[in-house]
């Protein structure tokens, strides 16, 4: 059997050898000038998926800061009705107000809810409003936290390290959905007389879902501290006599913006969805609108009235799924050696 | 009765605003059914005997599960510490027999009928003796006769209000029963032995058991039918609490296992003798009872028609569903007449009667049921009186000339007249979602007419905080509410517990003398005018000093799947009329 006279093997190289380049030339110098922050933008901006993820969570983001404004704009609000005379006996809303029986109308663009008659679209943009900002409240509050012990026990070391590294674990073994459950009712008990009740079932919910989310910014940030501390810049940085705080600050929290990024913008849809699960479970905020308790009432009307549940349902699924790939396209950004 | 359901409980926080109808602006299609009317079976027929009346069709086996939504179902099943509608109706038609009971027919028409005692017993002149000759053939599930001696140490068990505090011997036994004072039942009271009390009396030879009362109880034919005026196994085996757990069954079933909040299973008794009972049937092979069903799944499966829901009833079928349910389950829908009245309840002593009026006007009670997911019309129908339609002597009277209605204007005029300053301050149940939205929606029309509304949320029924005296919160309300449903088909059940000074469930701390005179009073009356005279009570508690508003009465809506036999419901308990149901092959 003969072979072929002129494989690829034979031919010596094929693909380019790389031309020797001058370092004055102008090409080699765009390419040094870039920082590492800019290609990782330049890296997230060819990423369409990215794009598409970003501009779903600008949406939203633009939602829930002018959530007061966008309903003024369209004439609808939170208020309670007065649901006879918006209902049918059976409890889904007459035909001239919308679906599921009637068309569409500018006075309630997404409908009226069952049972009690509120504004759908009111509820709705409220709800994005409460969502985003308990769990970027929550996210802000778990990394601050996170970052600060991470920092400390990672550089530190010693029994400031075996402490933080027990309260850590500590916090990891606590069940997060029974200790919801069993921590709102007593705070829902000891403020209930309070006038400002509603907020400080907020801020109760922000601390549950930051106090249980910390821990894994704690762990990550201490494996990049201990890692960082033994690098020459570190060992040089000590050896001229920068205070502790100077070297956190400003030779270790900056090599670690990327890491943080990236937990930051995981947590963030986590905190989502658990704030709607929890709302959903009826043990979240109650004296707000969310997204959660439409999912809740929403159950019961499925036959008759989908559209009501599919509105929260979407948007959950739209901003949780967006926001997850944009933090997996960050992540890939800002480090490449793990990129797919 | 108080009913028990979480849910009513949330109906009873969101009553506190609802009142009823016909505001006018709320146009609902009534012509898809309407409100339903019971006498909870005052009819009596004391020469009843066993065995029941076969029915038409009936065949014996068959599993028959009973989905009970948002029903937390007894803690425990203790005859005497029963006073549930749930508990009571499952029980009573089912394990534990008494000295009485209802028969009720394919109508759902309740009659009183013998059940241990082989009539209705024979009172004496002035009802203050009461005698019951007991049956020979009735037995305990283990085969052995239930005595005179038993019978009457059941009886003596529901004096005691420690061991039993939530059972109904806490309202009837210790009212009326001879020697309430010197005897605290069985468990509390070391010193005296409970053979010794003069309140009940057993010869074991004659079989007979004489109850002695206080002062006359024309009713105790009704109270009877409670299951704690049955047998209880005597010495140990019956000690509370360790036999709520662990029950002796009596009746045509006993309990194969029990987990409180979660299910029931019971399976036939094989020592139940038929011809021992003139109204029990024991058809199907094992009842199942799932307590806490989801509302919304329960729903799906009773419309669904599968294998799983042809046997099936649901005790409980959700606004939502009611539409489709009329159209696909016609007359396997079955609504239920119960004799209950909410009322919201405002503290006598802290309010005037301009205020309580205002009230009355300001309450939006169809905006308040629908919101609460009742059906206004059908489940729930604007009241008028205290006692609930169907009741002997149930007055027609309207307090400011007509029925209240959800009317702004009516309740500002009235509260600028009123002296008492224009806050509420109330609670409501905050786990219930339906519980809230009523809220809310009650909060917003006491505000457009002007009150200044505090509206707080509880973790508990709202019962647990109106019960407690020392509760700080309870001090500070000047609203609550209640929701009563009567023991048996006479204002003595319904009047009392609510208006009499210092009884348990008046949540609005009304005291007036003369009522209370009066309410004493109709004991002495002769039996024929007792019914009217609760009625002109009723109307004079009401027109003089209008310390409750009536909000609503209600209406039940039973599903039963279509092969379930004989599908009705029991006017006396306001339950499914579980003695008759069977499976259809």
């Amino acid at each position: 059997m003969s072979a072929e006279t002129a494989g690829p093997e034979t031919l010596g190289h094929l693909s380019e050898e790389p031309k020797g380049e001058d370092p004055g030339s102008s090409k080699a110098r765009t390419i040094t000038g870039k920082s590492p922050m800019r290609i990782a933008l330049g890296r997230l901006l060819r990423d369409k998926i990215a794009l598409v993820c970003l501009a779903v969570v600008l949406f939203f983001v633009f939602i829930a800061i002018f959530a007061g404004p966008l309903q003024k704009l369209f004439g609808v609000t939170t208020e309670t009705a007065f649901p006879t005379q918006f209902l049918n006996l059976d409890g889904t809303p007459r035909a001239e107000f919308g679906p599921p029986y009637g068309g569409f109308t500018w006075d309630h663009p997404f409908g009226v809810a069952p049972r009690t008659a509120t504004d759908n679209l009111a509820f709705w943009l409220q709800g994005a409003q409460n969502s985003l900002q308990i769990a970027t409240t929550a996210t802000i509050v778990a990394m601050l936290v996170g970052v600060t012990l991470g920092l400390l026990g990672g550089f530190l070391g010693g029994i400031v390290d075996r402490i933080i590294g027990f309260v850590t674990d500590f916090f990891l073994t606590l069940p997060f959905i029974l200790a919801a459950l069993t921590i709102a009712p007593i705070i829902n008990e000891r403020f209930r007389d309070s006038p400002n009740y509603p907020t400080i079932q907020v801020i109760a919910l922000i601390g549950v879902l930051a106090g249980f989310g910390w821990m894994s910014v704690a762990r990550l940030i201490r494996g990049e501290v201990l890692s960082l501390r033994e690098r020459e810049f570190v060992q040089a940085a000590r050896v001229m006599g920068m205070p502790t705080r100077r070297l956190l600050l400003k030779e270790l929290l900056p090599n670690l913006v990327a890491p943080i990024v990236v937990a930051s913008s995981l947590m963030l849809p986590a905190f989502v969805a658990a704030e709607a699960g929890l709302a959903f479970l009826g043990i979240g905020v109650t004296t707000r609108p969310s997204w959660g308790q439409t999912l809740n009432q929403g159950i019961g009307f499925f036959d008759n009235y989908p559209l009501y549940l599919y509105q929260p349902l979407i948007a959950i699924v739209a901003i949780v799924l967006a926001l997850n790939l944009l933090g997996d396209a960050l992540r890939d950004a800002l480090d490449p050696k793990t990129r797919r | 009765m108080r009913r028990t359901k979480p849910l009513a409980a949330l109906a009873v926080a969101s009553l506190m605003a609802l009142a009823a109808c016909g505001s006018g602006d709320g146009p609902s299609d009534t012509e898809t059914g309407d409100f339903r009317e019971t006498d909870a079976g005052a009819d009596k027929d004391p020469d009843a005997e066993g065995p029941a009346p076969e029915l038409e069709g009936a065949e014996a086996g068959g599993t028959i599960t009973v989905f009970l939504p948002g029903d937390y179902g007894p803690d425990d099943l203790d005859p005497t510490n029963g006073w549930s509608v749930t508990g009571n109706s499952i029980q009573q038609a089912l394990t534990s027999r008494s000295l009485t009971q209802y028969r009720v027919d394919e109508d759902g028409n309740a009659t009183l009928v013998p059940d241990l005692a082989v009539d209705l017993g024979t009172p004496n002149e002035d009802y203050t003796q009461w005698t019951f000759q007991l049956r020979d053939n009735a037995t305990w599930e283990d085969g052995s006769p239930i005595t005179a001696e038993e019978v009457a140490f059941g009886i003596a068990r529901s004096m005691d209000s420690t061991a039993f505090p939530g059972g109904p011997g806490t309202e009837y036994s210790t009212q009326f029963f001879a020697g309430a004072d010197e005897f605290e039942g069985p468990y509390t009271d070391k010193d005296t032995d409970w053979t010794e009390w003069e309140g009940v009396e057993f010869d074991n030879d004659a079989n007979t058991v004489t109850i002695n009362m206080s002062k006359p109880f024309p009713d105790m034919d009704y109270w009877g039918a409670f299951m704690a005026m049955g047998p209880a196994p005597l010495g140990k085996t019956s000690q509370p609490p360790a036999y709520g757990q662990n029950i002796m069954s009596n009746g045509p079933y006993k309990v194969e296992s029990f987990t409180p909040q979660d299910e029931l299973v019971l399976v036939k008794n094989d020592q139940w003798d038929p011809e021992s009972d003139p109204a029990r049937h024991q058809y199907a092979d094992k009842f199942v009872f799932k307590f806490n069903a989801d509302p919304d799944q329960t729903d799906q499966i009773m419309l669904s028609d599968n294998t799983e829901s042809q046997t099936a009833l649901s005790t409980d079928l959700s606004a939502a569903s009611y539409q489709d349910a009329l159209d696909t389950l016609g007359d396997r829908l079955v609504q239920q007449s119960t004799q209950c009245t909410s009322f919201i309840y405002p503290v006598y002593g802290k309010t005037d009667l301009a205020f309580r009026k205002a009230l009355a006007y300001a309450y939006p009670y169809e905006d308040a049921w629908q919101a609460g997911g009742q059906v206004p019309g059908v489940t729930r129908v604007p009241a008028n009186s205290i006692m609930p339609p169907g009741m002997a002597g149930k007055p027609d009277y309207f307090v400011d000339g007509e029925q209240f209605t959800f009317d702004i204007e009516k309740a500002k005029e009235l509260l600028a007249e009123s002296e008492t300053p224009p806050t509420i301050d109330m609670i409501y149940y905050e786990p219930d979602p339906l519980a809230v939205a009523a809220n809310e929606v009650v909060v917003k029309a006491y505000e457009e007419a002007g009150f200044t509304v505090k509206s707080t949320p509880v973790q508990e029924s709202p019962y647990s905080t109106y019960l407690n005296p020392d509760d700080k919160l309870n001090k500070s309300l000047n609203v609550r509410a209640v929701a009563w449903c009567s023991d048996w088909p006479s204002g003595s059940t319904f009047i009392p517990a609510l208006f009499r000074g210092g009884a348990t469930y008046n949540v609005g701390e009304f005291a007036e003398d003369a009522i209370d005179e009066r309410i004493a009073g109709v004991a002495e009356l002769p039996i024929e005018e007792q019914a009217a005279e609760w009625g002109a009570i009723d109307e004079q508690i009401q027109t003089e000093f209008f310390p409750a508003v009536p909000t609503a009465y209600y209406n039940q809506l039973f599903a039963f799947g279509s092969k379930i036999g004989n599908p009705s419901g029991d006017e006396a308990l306001g339950a499914p009329n579980y003695k008759n149901l069977f499976v259809m092959p």
